[in-house]
């Protein structure tokens, strides 16, 4: 076999699995369901140019032409279809020549299109009835807003009166004689310790306090100021000694010193007169 | 019964309480009027705490601790507080030598005895945290290297009440480091009459062919100084005075009160109730005792707690102040 022969034959090869492949890609889809897109591709036609009929919504199949081959004296096409209603139909039913001409001369191009719903199943369901918004009667609810919010208030405070009036009365924060006694007694019997003891000197101060009006000045200025008078201080100092010197003096006598707040009572705490004398209601000595 | 003499110093403690008593007169040669604000310095010097001056410009606060620095013989050294100034302006650096080509130390002013922070809060949060850094641990880092700060160290740092514009509140935790802080008054009018009067007399100061008119600096030039030696003993006699059980009964009974006041939405540090005690044993020895009394805690209370208590937000819209609820707490503490 000559050279020329067997590169003929090589090229009548490739060109066959060529022709092979390109057939073997071609699309002639002729069922579908609905509204899914197909194609039929070349497929040849007799006849002059063959264009897409005019759009109508109410088409049941929708066809595009998508390319034109001339095929020796007649043309090939590529056709893309979509059915929207179950049923037969004919593609060159959807066809129009471009020259005008009648399309009687074509073959029939049959397509099936299915559904998967039920017959039955096409309508649509009834609308729910949705009441309509309210567009008016706020004044209305500002005066029942208003009604509640009174009503509320009242009830609150009526409710609140009763109750606080029902409730026990606190007890009776005990009185500065009444907690300056037992400590007293506490500390001139011995059994004290030094919270008992620091507690006494507090409530001695403010004995004092009472004593020389000085309810209202600052704490130090107080503590000053008793210290300065001649009766207070000299007591005071006295206590002091006791309590905070490192070796408290020895004629220090607790029970003697301790003596004059044992009989304390709400009276003892009345104002001195101005001049420092004891008052008219007596004093702790 | 005759009442104990509970007023005079032990004996061990006379010579302390005559170096106090000379430092009270020298002060008083130049500032006049302030024996409070002399006590609380003395107290801070004594315990090693830092004392926080709160007063408007003018009341001699810079004078009061130039002159109580000249009359124990300490170094003094001021720091005016500025919003650019840096930390390293404080404590110092570390600087390249263009001979050697090496780095040395220069000190900051934060190396003397005394240092005077003159508008504290108008530094960077930043300086004011190297101070109070420094003024905790008594020691500074430059560079690499750690110092110790020279002993006694106190600072005394000053802050103007009315002008806020531009200034950095010092925060809780901060103003907690202070032992103290004092709120000066203006003088009574009589006091401020003396003050005109030293004035007056003051004079001139030659100097070469010139004179400058003479400051109340100028007084304690030349005058006769303590020793630091006597400040040392000073100190130790303060560790000597005694505090009973009775008085630390009075601090946590106050320290608590100040903690579940219904006003106070912060209340006392732990680190308050110390420096109660340690202020109060400092005020004992200044006024010749060798124990503590009520007396010194209740003098003492606005100056040690007030800093470190703060309004709830309630009592802040009711129109309370610190001081009122301090007050109260001290008055129920007696009452």
């Amino acid at each position: 076999m000559s050279t020329s022969l067997r590169h003929g034959a090589l090229v009548a090869v490739m060109l066959s699995g060529a022709i092979a492949t390109v057939a073997a890609q071609t699309r002639d889809q002729r069922e579908a369901t609905v509204g899914m897109r197909c194609y039929v591709e070349q497929k040849v036609l007799p006849g002059t140019e063959l264009a897409a009929a005019p759009g109508d919504f109410r088409a049941l199949v929708a066809v595009r032409v998508v390319k034109i081959w001339p095929h020796g004296s007649q043309l090939r096409y590529d056709l893309e279809w979509t059915g929207f209603e179950p049923g037969t139909y004919d593609l060159c039913k959807f066809l129009v020549r471009k020259d005008g001409s009648s399309t009687d001369d074509l073959p029939a191009l049959a397509v099936t299109v299915t559904s998967v719903r039920d017959g039955d199943d096409n309508e649509p369901s009834e609308p729910e009835p949705v009441p309509a918004p309210r567009v008016d009667g706020y004044g209305t609810d500002q005066i029942v807003f208003a009604v509640v919010w009174v009503v509320g208030l009242l009830g609150i405070l009526f409710f609140g009166r009763q109750r606080k009036a029902k409730a026990a009365p606190p007890a009776p924060r005990p009185t500065l004689a009444d907690r300056l006694r037992p400590l007293v007694e506490r500390v001139a019997g011995g059994d004290a310790d030094d919270a008992a003891k620091a507690e006494l000197e507090r409530l001695l101060v403010a004995f004092w306090r009472a004593r020389l009006g000085l309810g209202e000045a600052k704490a130090g200025d107080a503590i000053a100021a008793i210290r300065r008078h001649d009766e207070a201080g000299v007591l005071l100092r006295q206590v002091e000694a006791w309590l905070h010197m490192p070796v408290p003096p020895q004629q220090v006598d607790l029970k003697t010193l301790l003596e004059p707040y044992r009989a304390v009572t709400a009276d003892s705490f009345a104002p001195l007169a101005k001049d420092g004398t004891k008052g008219a209601t007596g004093g702790a000595r | 019964m005759t009442a104990p003499e509970v007023a005079p110093a032990a004996a061990r403690f006379v010579e302390s309480r005559e170096f106090l008593h000379q430092i009270k007169t020298r002060v008083g040669q130049v500032v006049v009027g302030q024996d409070v604000v002399v006590e609380r310095v003395l107290i801070a010097l004594l315990t090693s705490g830092h004392l926080l001056l709160q007063g408007v410009p003018g009341l001699a606060k810079t004078l009061l601790v130039a002159a109580v620095s000249k009359t124990v013989d300490l170094a003094f050294a001021r720091i005016q507080f500025t919003i650019d100034l840096l930390p390293s302006d404080i404590v110092g650096s570390e600087i390249l030598d263009q001979k050697t080509h090496e780095f040395r130390t220069h000190r900051g002013p934060i190396f003397t005895n005394l240092l005077l922070a003159d508008e504290i809060n108008r530094a960077a949060p930043k300086v004011q945290s190297a101070l109070l850094e420094a003024m905790q641990e008594r020691r500074v880092t430059i560079g690499n290297n750690n110092f110790a700060l020279p002993a006694p160290f106190l600072v005394i740092a000053t802050q103007n009440p009315v002008e806020q514009a531009g200034t950095f509140e010092l925060p809780e935790a901060q103003l907690d480091r202070f032992m103290l802080l004092h709120r000066l008054e203006y003088l009574k009018p009589e006091e401020e009459k003396e003050v005109l009067r030293r004035n007056t007399r003051l004079g001139v100061r030659r100097e070469g062919k010139g004179a400058v008119a003479r400051t109340e600096f100028d007084v304690l030039d030349g005058q006769e100084r303590g020793t630091s030696e006597q400040l040392v003993r000073a100190m130790e006699d303060v560790q000597q005075v005694h505090v009973s059980e009775a008085f630390l009964e009075h601090v946590v009974e106050i320290v608590n009160r100040t903690r579940n006041h219904p006003k106070l939405e912060l209340g006392c540090s732990p680190r308050a109730g110390i420096s109660l005690v340690k202020a109060s044993r400092a005020r004992a020895l200044i006024h010749g005792r060798d124990y503590v009394l009520p007396e010194d805690l209740f003098a003492l209370a606005e100056d040690v707690i007030l800093h470190r208590i703060r309004l709830s937000y309630e009592a802040v819209a009711e129109g309370h102040t610190s001081q009122q609820v301090l007050q109260e707490i001290l008055g129920e503490v007696a009452r």
